[in-house]
């Protein structure tokens, strides 16, 4: 993989992978995060994924094309994904630039990340 | 120094009057050194022209440490050169030596350029140059008896240093400029004239023609550095990364702070990506703007296949490649001025400015 210090840290817990970017990425660093992000979905048979962009200075359109298209994927493999931790200006200019991540569920950090998919495991077990 | 000096003339002769005063000293240290040889004369009319073509890279006061460096080297170059004249003669070709000999080509083809780029002067240029730098005239006296002002004379001094340097570097290159824009651009370039530079578009030529962009690098290197402006060559994903830290840092550094700061690194984002995407080379030019009021001006240009149909390309939505067709209008809706000229076959330039309110948003 990477020489040098990590760009991106993927680590789990339970059956939640937290994957955390750690700098600013280029294009092809973007998609190799997501190919590594979702081969690990599959091995580790995840059912919750969180992406901690808190370190993201800039959203993109690439970068949010990114980041919802791994929530897709993993949404078809059956995991549900959440952003966190993105900063109210790389928020405000994703606005302007007309991107947002749609349906993908965003929460303020890593905590409220975690409790957010722990409430919906806890709708889907009350459900059946 | 005896020159007479009238009150009206331009302070840019000032300079040129100091290389005229140092040839008592310079002809003093050649001789200590080789005496009456036939070549005395010369190597200080050549340490004057090499201290003249670098005249505005000297700090003030360093000129005469300069001349004395130089006129050493100089001599130098010409003492090893016999000196290896001498040797080579009973001497097959040593491998060791490869700098040195380089070394030797490199001086002489220097000496021949000089001589070369003064030739391509006007007969009225070279007689004014070496008048005034040589002969240590003042711009008042040239300019008596022509009927013409002190600082028309600077003015054209100027020029003419301009061109001698444009054209030492050509000579060096052995070559003439391959298109008919090619030495306006240069001039420009020598000149230091940011205006000038502007209308001739010199920033687009130099990304298509090779020459100028190399020739580029010792006449930008001449003028005071500019920190308040930045190339950044785009040609690969990292380069997008590179360029709009580069637009956030030259941000940050004139004080600018707040979502402003987002806003324009990523719509340099944008711009660098479509370079990368369409284009494959290109370069983004960060400029800090002080006039009319604080801002910082980005202008993204490539000489890509260009756009066929701009005002499409600006549509939310309209994507020619990998759905990539938010990133023209987003970086639009992010900038405060968006201006975008592009020609088919010849490329695109973007150009776009974010205003900074110091006053405090409102
Ligand atoms: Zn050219």
């Amino acid at each position: 993989m990477n020489s040098g210090p990590a760009l991106v840290s993927i680590l789990r817990q339970g059956d939640t992978l937290v994957a955390s970017v750690h700098t600013a990425l280029d294009d092809s660093e973007m998609v190799r995060f997501q190919h590594d992000l979702v081969r690990q979905i599959g091995e580790h048979r995840a059912r919750g994924i969180i992406i901690d962009v808190a370190a993201l200075d800039v959203i993109d359109s690439f970068a949010s094309r990114t980041l919802r298209s791994i929530a897709d994927i993993a949404r078809l493999r059956g995991a549900v994904t959440v952003i966190v931790g993105i900063q109210p200006d790389v928020a405000f200019a994703m606005v302007c630039l007309g991107m947002d991540m749609g349906e993908v569920p965003t929460a303020l950090d890593l905590e409220e990340g975690l409790a957010y998919l722990s409430r919906l495991r806890g709708l889907g077990s009350s459900h059946g | 120094m005896s020159t007479a000096r009238a009150t009206n003339e331009p302070q840019e002769s000032g300079g040129a009057a100091d290389v005229a005063a140092l040839i008592p000293m310079l002809r003093r240290i050649v001789a200590a050194r080789i005496g009456q040889h036939p070549a005395a004369e010369d190597l200080v009319q050549e340490t004057l022209l090499r201290v003249l073509a670098a005249e505005d890279r000297i700090e003030p006061g360093m000129l005469e440490p300069y001349a004395i460096a130089t006129v050493r080297n100089v001599m130098a170059t010409m003492w090893r050169q016999d000196d290896r004249d001498a040797r080579n003669q009973h001497r097959i070709h040593d491998p060791s030596e490869p700098d040195e000999a380089e070394e030797v080509v490199v001086a002489s083809e220097e000496q021949s350029a000089i001589t070369e780029a003064l030739r391509r002067l006007t007969d009225r240029e070279r007689e004014v140059l070496l008048a005034h730098e040589v002969s240590g005239r003042a711009t008042q006296s040239l300019a008596e008896e022509t009927g013409s002002t002190a600082n028309a004379v600077a003015a054209q001094l100027k020029r003419t240093r301009a061109r001698l340097r444009v054209e030492y570097l050509l000579a060096l290159e052995r070559t003439e400029p391959p298109t008919d824009r090619c030495r306006a651009v240069l001039m420009a370039l020598s000149s230091a004239d940011r205006r000038r530079q502007r209308e001739v578009d010199a920033a687009r030529h130099l990304l298509e023609c090779d020459l100028c962009a190399r020739l580029s690098q010792p006449l930008l290197g001449r003028g005071p550095v500019r920190d308040n402006e930045i190339h950044v060559p785009i040609s690969a994903d990292p380069d997008i990364v590179a360029a709009r830290s580069a637009a956030r840092e030259m941000a940050v550094r004139a004080g600018f702070a707040g979502a402003d700061l987002t806003m324009l690194a990523t719509a340099v984002s944008e711009v660098a990506r479509n370079i990368v995407r369409f284009a494959s080379t290109g370069e983004v030019t960060v400029e800090l703007l002080e006039q009319p009021r604080p801002g910082i001006r980005v202008v993204a240009r490539d000489t890509g296949p260009g756009i066929a149909d701009v005002d499409r390309a600006l549509e939310d939505g309209y994507s020619t490649y990998q759905g990539l067709g938010l990133g023209l209008p987003g970086a639009r809706r992010l900038m405060d001025e968006f201006n975008i000229v592009s020609e088919t076959g010849h490329g695109t330039t973007v150009s776009m400015t974010k205003w900074f309110d110091t006053k405090g948003r409102g």
